[in-house]
């Protein structure tokens, strides 16, 4: 009797772990898996195996199985540790900008007034400018020759002559940093908004009623009620900062010297002009790494008590 | 101490809606009034005014003659419940309630006592580390109540607190806000537009509509002595019963007239009516003002053909068609009453009301 219950053991088995709804919702989603597979699942892990091997590009044929030697490599590059600086650097100042810049922008903008739809939209348009025509933008405003920052200061008075803004050593991720604020502003802004928008009237009225002075009721009722947003706006700015790379690509290419040599910059260099597909990859996983272990501190301080 | 007096006061918004017109009221100190009314008749816009949150437009606003239409509410000495009881959301239950008193620098350990205090009375002492997320709606209403107790406030003012609660905890939570209010010894302003609520709980109650006053009074006067047909249908459930008619004085006496019903008004309702002979008038009959036992004479019986029955638990209501008028009468439930009978109740005359048929104003008070 036994041999004829369990015909297809294998098939009963999944019946059994995986209720209808389950079992279908896996069919319908394998199209969808088996492409993310492809595109995302497979080059991450074909990178995490060609960060292995030594190649490059000018010795095709002799790519040999380094295994971790392209990671301690790395660690011992001085060029890798001032790249590590600078992205530090861009991305503190980025994102402390966009966060009270977005701040700011958002308390305004909750307020009731009479052009605040206009303005509204207006502050959106640097989101929808695609980050390659952002990055060309402020080339042109940052030029030398005929650049309209040179050609606003020169007719304020500012400065005699027309400066090579991008040329000065410590200035030039400062004013990359600006250019990459503007873009992210909007953005930041919004979502700040939202939780602004979300905070109930009475929670106003009542702290009003309970003395609380515009400064208390600022603390003790908008910006708990922010925390939210404010943690969406760090890791999602401090990622894009962290592995950001048009502005640096298209304004400076990492110089002068090494003046803006982040680290994305850095594992362009490696893998495209040294053609070091190996020690590339390597970089990239680091990069990734550290995107990941800061997100997940944000989400463990800022988060704790949202 | 807080006596609370509106001298012609309005309120327009910016919008430019009348919310309210020209209010004049003298609220006690240690009273507890009630401003009862329908959704939108302005009701919260004037416990606003009272609280600061809204300016007052024109006319007057004083405590204890001391004008205070621009005062801000952290110095008017008010403390206030919500609705939606709008507790601080990331604060615990301990910091919610002493939230008020830190912001007017009370030293730390008087804070600890006055909150422990309320929390005890309120029978919260356990929430105290929670967060208004992990409190039940009953709960929370008592954190609402304990931050504004703990202010020692001389106005506590109220909006609808109990309308997001179930029946049977709305029942016992009047009871608490009675006692609490006796304990207190400040004057409340309470909004409901909950007849019910209000009638237990107000030593007065304001009924407005649309903005306006429609009388104000003891409960017992707003219940017996209904001003305007407004106030008399805004209370009573069901709903008081209304049959147009005349007045006729035949004799020593006068008689209200309608094609199917002639009723004989008593001596101290007549009284009140001298030369209004021949009048159209609006008869008002309390659901609960007839009585099916009772034989009345001829001049005191409704007779109606039962076109519905609603048992409601202790009672039940009966349904008249009464010649183009839909009555309610609320009757014992021990009469056995089906659709289609013939019944006859007899009036209790001296409770009757009677309205002057075009502006709704009671003839009698
Ligand atoms: N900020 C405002 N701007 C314009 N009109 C308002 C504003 N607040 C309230 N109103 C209007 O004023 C009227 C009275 O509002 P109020 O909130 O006082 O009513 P209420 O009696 O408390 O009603 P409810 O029982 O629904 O709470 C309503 O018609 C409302 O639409
Ligand atoms: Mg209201």
């Amino acid at each position: 009797m036994t041999d004829t219950v369990n015909i297809q053991p294998g098939r009963s088995r999944l019946r059994a772990a995986f209720g209808y709804e389950e079992r279908s919702a896996m069919i319908f989603l394998a199209p969808v898996m088996l492409v993310l597979m492809l595109v995302a699942v497979f080059p991450i892990l074909y990178s995490l195996y060609l960060s292995f091997f030594r190649i490059k590009l000018t010795r095709p044929n002799r790519t040999p199985f380094v295994w971790l030697d392209n990671y301690t490599d790395l660690f011992g590059n001085e060029l890798f540790w001032t790249s590590v600086a600078r992205t530090v650097v861009f991305s503190v100042v980025s994102v402390s900008a966009i966060a009270v810049i977005a701040l700011l922008v958002s308390l305004l903008l909750n307020q009731d007034f009479r052009f605040r739809r206009v303005l509204s939209t207006i502050i959106l348009v640097p989101w929808a400018i695609p980050y390659v025509a952002n990055a060309l933008m402020w080339k042109w405003i940052y030029d030398s020759g005929y650049g309209a920052l040179n050609g606003l200061l020169f007719q304020l008075d500012f400065i005699s002559r027309y400066m090579v803004f991008l040329g000065d050593q410590n200035k030039t991720i400062y004013l990359i940093a600006n250019a990459f604020v503007w873009k992210e502003v909007p953005l930041a802004t919004i979502l700040l908004l939202v939780s602004l928008k979300a905070i109930p009237s009475d929670l106003y009225a009542a702290a009003r009623v309970d003395g609380a002075t515009v400064w208390s009721r600022f603390v003790h009722v908008t910006l708990p009620a922010m925390k939210p947003g404010f943690l969406l706006v760090m890791i999602y700015e401090t990622m894009m900062a962290i592995r950001h790379f048009d502005l640096f690509f298209i304004l400076t290419e990492g110089g002068p010297g090494d003046a803006s040599h982040v680290l994305s910059w850095h594992i362009y260099v490696e893998t495209f002009r040294n053609l070091s597909f190996g020690s590339g990859a390597a970089m990239s996983y680091v990069l990734a790494l550290v995107t990941f272990a800061l997100s997940y501190i944000f989400i463990r301080t800022l988060g704790r008590r949202v | 101490m807080a006596r609370i007096r509106f001298n012609n006061v309005e309120k327009k918004y910016a919008n430019g809606f009348h919310a309210v017109q020209n209010l004049t009221l003298d609220i006690q100190d240690k009273e507890f009034l009630v401003l009862l009314g329908p959704s939108g008749c302005g009701k919260s816009t004037t416990l606003n005014m009272i609280a600061g949150l809204e300016d007052v437009s024109g006319g007057a606003l004083l405590f204890d003659d001391e004008l205070v239409n621009y005062t801000p509410p952290h110095k008017r000495d008010v403390a206030m419940v919500f609705q939606s009881y709008a507790l601080y959301p990331h604060k615990s239950v301990f910091d919610n309630i002493a939230f008020g008193l830190q912001m007017r620098k009370v030293d730390r350990a008087e804070i600890d006592k006055r909150v422990r205090e309320a929390a005890e009375k309120l029978e919260i002492t356990h929430l105290l580390d929670r967060r208004p997320s992990q409190l039940s709606g009953g709960q929370r209403q008592r954190v609402a109540l304990g931050r504004a107790m703990v202010r020692e406030p001389s106005v506590f003012l109220m909006d609808e607190p109990l309308s997001n609660l179930d029946a049977a905890l709305r029942i016992s939570m009047r009871a608490e806000i009675k006692e609490l209010h006796q304990s207190m010894q400040t004057t409340f302003v309470y909004v409901t537009h909950d007849q019910a609520e209000a009638l237990t709980l107000a030593d007065r109650i304001v009924v407005m509509k649309d903005g306006v006053v429609k009388q104000v009074g003891t409960p017992d006067d707003i219940y017996e002595r209904p001003e305007n047909t407004f106030v008399a249908s805004f209370l009573g459930s069901p709903p008081i019963n209304y049959i147009d008619g005349t007045l006729k004085f035949a004799g020593g006496g006068a008689q209200f007239l309608h094609e199917a019903l002639a009723l004989d008004l008593p001596e101290a309702i007549t009284a009140k009516l001298s030369g209004q002979d021949g009048r159209k008038v609006r008869l008002g009959i309390r659901a609960e003002d007839v009585d099916e036992a009772a034989a009345g004479g001829p001049g005191a019986t409704i007779h109606g053909k039962v076109n519905s029955v609603l048992p409601v638990g202790s009672d039940q209501f009966l349904g008249f068609d009464f010649y183009g008028n839909e009555l309610f009468f609320r009757v014992g439930k021990d009469l056995a009453h089906k659709v289609g009978d013939d019944v006859s109740l007899s009036v209790d005359l001296n409770r009757l009301h009677l309205f002057d048929k075009d502006s709704g104003a009671s003839l009698l008070w």
